[in-house]
C-alpha cells in the first residue's frame, strides 16, 4: 500500500485492486500511513494467480467498482479522517495471573502460551542486563514503526521469561530487525511466514548457555527458547506485525515462536561466523536472517564427496538464489577441513554446482516470483540452472551434536541480507552472570 | 491505574509501542469522470499483478476510447518504490497522469 499512498500524496487518486483476503491488511497499512481512506476495491483473483483467463474473469468483475473509486467524490468521513487513540498507559492492567494472561492474550499480545506478567520489579532486574536508559530509542520496527525503546524491549522478554543475561542479546537482535538491510519489514508481513533466526557468536554464548550442542534448535534451554520467544513477542507487540492482520504468512512458521542457536566456535576447523564479517574473535555478536523453512539432510556419504554431494543435491531449486545458512556437524566439518575445504571454497564449490534441470526452476514456466535475480534459462528442459549463483548468499556454520545430519535453513534473497550486530554488555556483566550461571537442566540418567 | 485491590493482584506494564503521531491526510481529490484522461498502471513484482492490470487496461480502452494509459512496473521487489533507485522516475509518473490503478497481485 505504500506506493498507493506515494500516489496520493502527490494528489493524485488511486484505486489499489485488493485480494479479499487482504482487506483488513490493507486497512491497517493505509491507516499506519496516515490516509486511512485510501480507496481499495477487493478482487477475487487467486493469489498469485498465474492464469490469465481466470485473472480475466475476476478482474473484471470488479471494473465498475474501480472507476467508482477513481471518480465518487469523497465522503464526509473520507475527508475528515479521526485519530484512533491508542492506549498509552505504562501500567496496563491490574490482576492476578491468571487475568493477567487472559488479558494479554485477548489484546493479542501473546504467542497463545502462558506469559511471564511484566511487572515493575521483574522489568527493573531484566534492565540489569544493560547500562543503557529505558527510554533509550534501539530503532523504530516496521511495519507499525513502533518505538523499539529499551523499556519496550525489556518487557517483552520478562513476559519471554528470559534472564537479564539474554537482554543484550534481544537487544542486538532488535538492531537487526530495525536495520533495512535485512529486511524485517517485508519478511514480518509476508506470505512467504519468514521467521527470526538468529546465530550466537563469541563468548557470550557459554556465559549464558545459549545451546549450540545436540538440539540446539529443540526447546529445553532458556536462552535459545527465551531470546527467540522475546523476539517473536517483539514483532507482534512492537513491531506490530499480527498474524492475519499485518503478518500474512499463509501457512505460519512454527520457528515464529523461536529459533536461535549458537556456532560451536570450539569444535570449528574454520573461523567463526562473526570474524567472517570482520569481527574479532573476543566479540560476541547475533547474525539475523529470515528462513521460512529448515530441513535435515542425510550426507550421501562420510567423506567430503558424499558430505558435499549431500549438500549441493538437496537445495531447493524452488526458491532460486536463497539466502542459505548450512550447518555442519563438528565431524563433517572436520572432515572437510582436513581435505583442504574452509568455509568460501565450499561456498564457492555450491554456487557453481548445485543445479536442477530447467524444467524443475520455476523460471522455466515464466512464473518466477520477483522482477530481479532471474537466471537467464536455457532452451532445454534437461539443461542445468544453477541453484544459488551469489555465494554471498551462503553462509556455512558448525552447529548440532553428535551424528550425521546437516541443518539447512533457506531464506529469500529478494526481500534482505544477513545482518550481523555486535552484542554489548554492562559493566556489571561478570556479577550478573555469576548469578544466573548455575541456571542450567541437569538430566538425570 | 489504581492500586492493587486483592494481595494476589499485581500490576503490569504494557508490552504495545508507542508510535509518533501520524499526521492524518485526506485522499487526493477524485476525477470527474475518465474521458479524456491519462490513467496510471502500477504493477509491483507479484506475479500476478502485471496481468491484472493488464485486464484492466483493455477494459478501460474499451469503455473510454479517448482515454490514455500508461503501465509502470516497480523497479525492485517488495520494496516500495519511493525507496528504490526509481524514485525520481516515479514521481515523473505520477505527476504526469491523472489518476492510477494500483494491483498488488496478492
Amino acid at each position: 500500500m505504500y506506493d498507493a499512498i506515494a500516489v496520493e500524496q502527490r494528489d493524485t487518486p488511486t484505486a489499489t485492486l485488493v485480494n479479499t483476503g487482504f482487506i483488513t491488511d490493507s486497512k491497517s497499512a493505509s491507516g499506519l500511513q496516515g490516509i486511512p481512506g485510501l480507496r481499495t476495491v477487493p478482487e477475487t483473483v487467486p493469489c498469485e494467480c498465474s492464469v490469465q483467463g481466470v485473472i480475466e474473469e475476476n478482474i473484471l468483475k470488479s471494473m465498475n467498482d474501480v472507476v467508482t473509486a477513481l471518480t465518487t467524490p469523497l465522503t464526509e468521513q473520507e475527508k475528515h479522517p479521526v485519530q484512533k487513540q491508542a492506549d498509552a498507559s505504562r501500567i496496563i492492567f491490574s490482576g492476578d495471573y491468571t487475568e493477567i494472561n487472559r488479558f494479554f492474550y485477548r489484546r493479542g499480545w501473546g504467542d497463545g502460551l502462558p506469559l511471564v506478567p511484566p511487572t515493575e520489579a521483574a522489568v527493573r532486574e531484566m534492565l540489569q542486563g544493560t547500562d543503557l536508559p529505558s527510554d533509550h530509542l534501539v530503532g523504530k520496527l516496521e511495519p507499525r514503526f513502533g518505538k523499539a525503546t529499551i523499556e519496550k524491549i525489556a518487557i517483552n522478554a520478562v513476559m519471554a521469561g528470559a534472564l537479564p543475561t539474554h537482554l543484550p542479546v534481544i537487544i542486538a537482535t532488535v538492531k537487526g530487525l530495525a536495520d533495512k538491510t535485512s529486511g524485517f519489514g517485508t519478511y514480518g508481513c509476508s506470505t512467504g511466514s519468514w521467521s527470526p533466526h538468529t546465530v550466537v557468536n563469541g563468548p557470550i554464548r557459554d556465559e549464558i548457555h545459549i545451546n549450540y550442542g545436540s538440539g540446539a534448535l529443540s526447546p529445553g534451554n532458556i536462552a535459545n527458547a527465551a531470546i527467540g520467544r522475546a523476539i517473536s513477542l517483539i514483532a507482534k507487540n512492537i513491531a506490530g506485525a499480527r498474524k492475519g492482520v499485518e503478518d500474512m504468512g499463509v501457512q505460519g512458521n512454527p520457528a515464529k515462536y523461536s529459533q536461535v542457536m549458537g556456532e560451536d566456535e570450539a569444535g570449528s576447523p574454520w573461523e567463526p561466523e562473526h570474524v567472517g564479517r570482520g569481527f574479532a574473535a573476543s566479540d560476541s555478536t547475533v547474525t539475523l536472517f529470515f528462513p521460512n523453512c529448515y530441513d535435515q539432510l542425510w550426507p550421501f556419504g562420510t567423506d567430503e564427496k558424499g558430505i558435499l554431494s549431500g549438500i549441493i543435491y538437496n537445495l531447493m531449486p524452488g526458491n532460486s538464489n536463497a539466502l542459505t545458512l548450512i550447518v555442519l556437524t563438528q565431524n563433517h566439518a572436520r572432515t572437510l577441513a582436513d581435505a583442504g575445504w574452509d568455509k568460501d571454497k565450499i561456498c564457492t564449490f555450491i554456487s557453481l554446482n548445485a543445479s536442477t534441470p530447467a524444467y524443475r526452476h520455476p523460471s522455466f514456466y515464466g512464473t518466477n516470483i520477483g522482477i530481479e535475480n532471474k537466471p537467464a534459462m536455457p532452451i532445454n528442459a534437461m539443461d542445468p540452472v544453477l541453484l544459488v549463483r551469489n555465494k554471498k548468499n551462503l553462509r556455512i556454520i558448525v552447529a548440532g551434536g553428535p551424528g550425521s545430519f546437516i541443518g539447512r535453513h533457506t531464506s529469500s534473497s529478494l526481500l534482505g541480507d544477513f545482518v550481523t550486530y555486535k552484542i554489548d554488555v554492562p559493566q556489571n556483566w561478570q556479577t550478573l552472570v555469576q548469578k544466573y550461571k548455575n541456571l542450567v537442566p541437569k538430566y538425570e540418567i | 491505574m489504581n492500586k492493587p485491590e486483592k494481595p494476589d493482584q499485581i500490576q503490569v506494564l504494557s508490552p504495545w509501542s508507542e508510535i509518533d503521531p501520524i499526521p492524518l491526510k485526506t485522499p487526493a481529490l477524485r476525477l470527474n469522470g475518465l474521458s479524456g484522461k491519462k490513467i496510471g498502471l502500477f504493477a509491483n513484482h507479484k506475479r500476478a499483478a502485471r496481468p491484472m492490470l493488464e485486464v484492466v487496461e483493455k477494459w478501460m480502452q474499451e469503455k473510454f476510447p479517448d482515454i490514455t494509459l500508461e503501465m509502470y512496473i516497480g523497479t525492485e521487489t517488495n520494496v516500495p518504490e519511493m525507496w528504490t533507485r526509481g524514485r525520481e522516475k516515479f514521481e515523473k509518473w505520477i505527476d504526469d497522469v491523472d489518476g492510477v490503478v494500483l494491483a498488488v497481485g496478492d
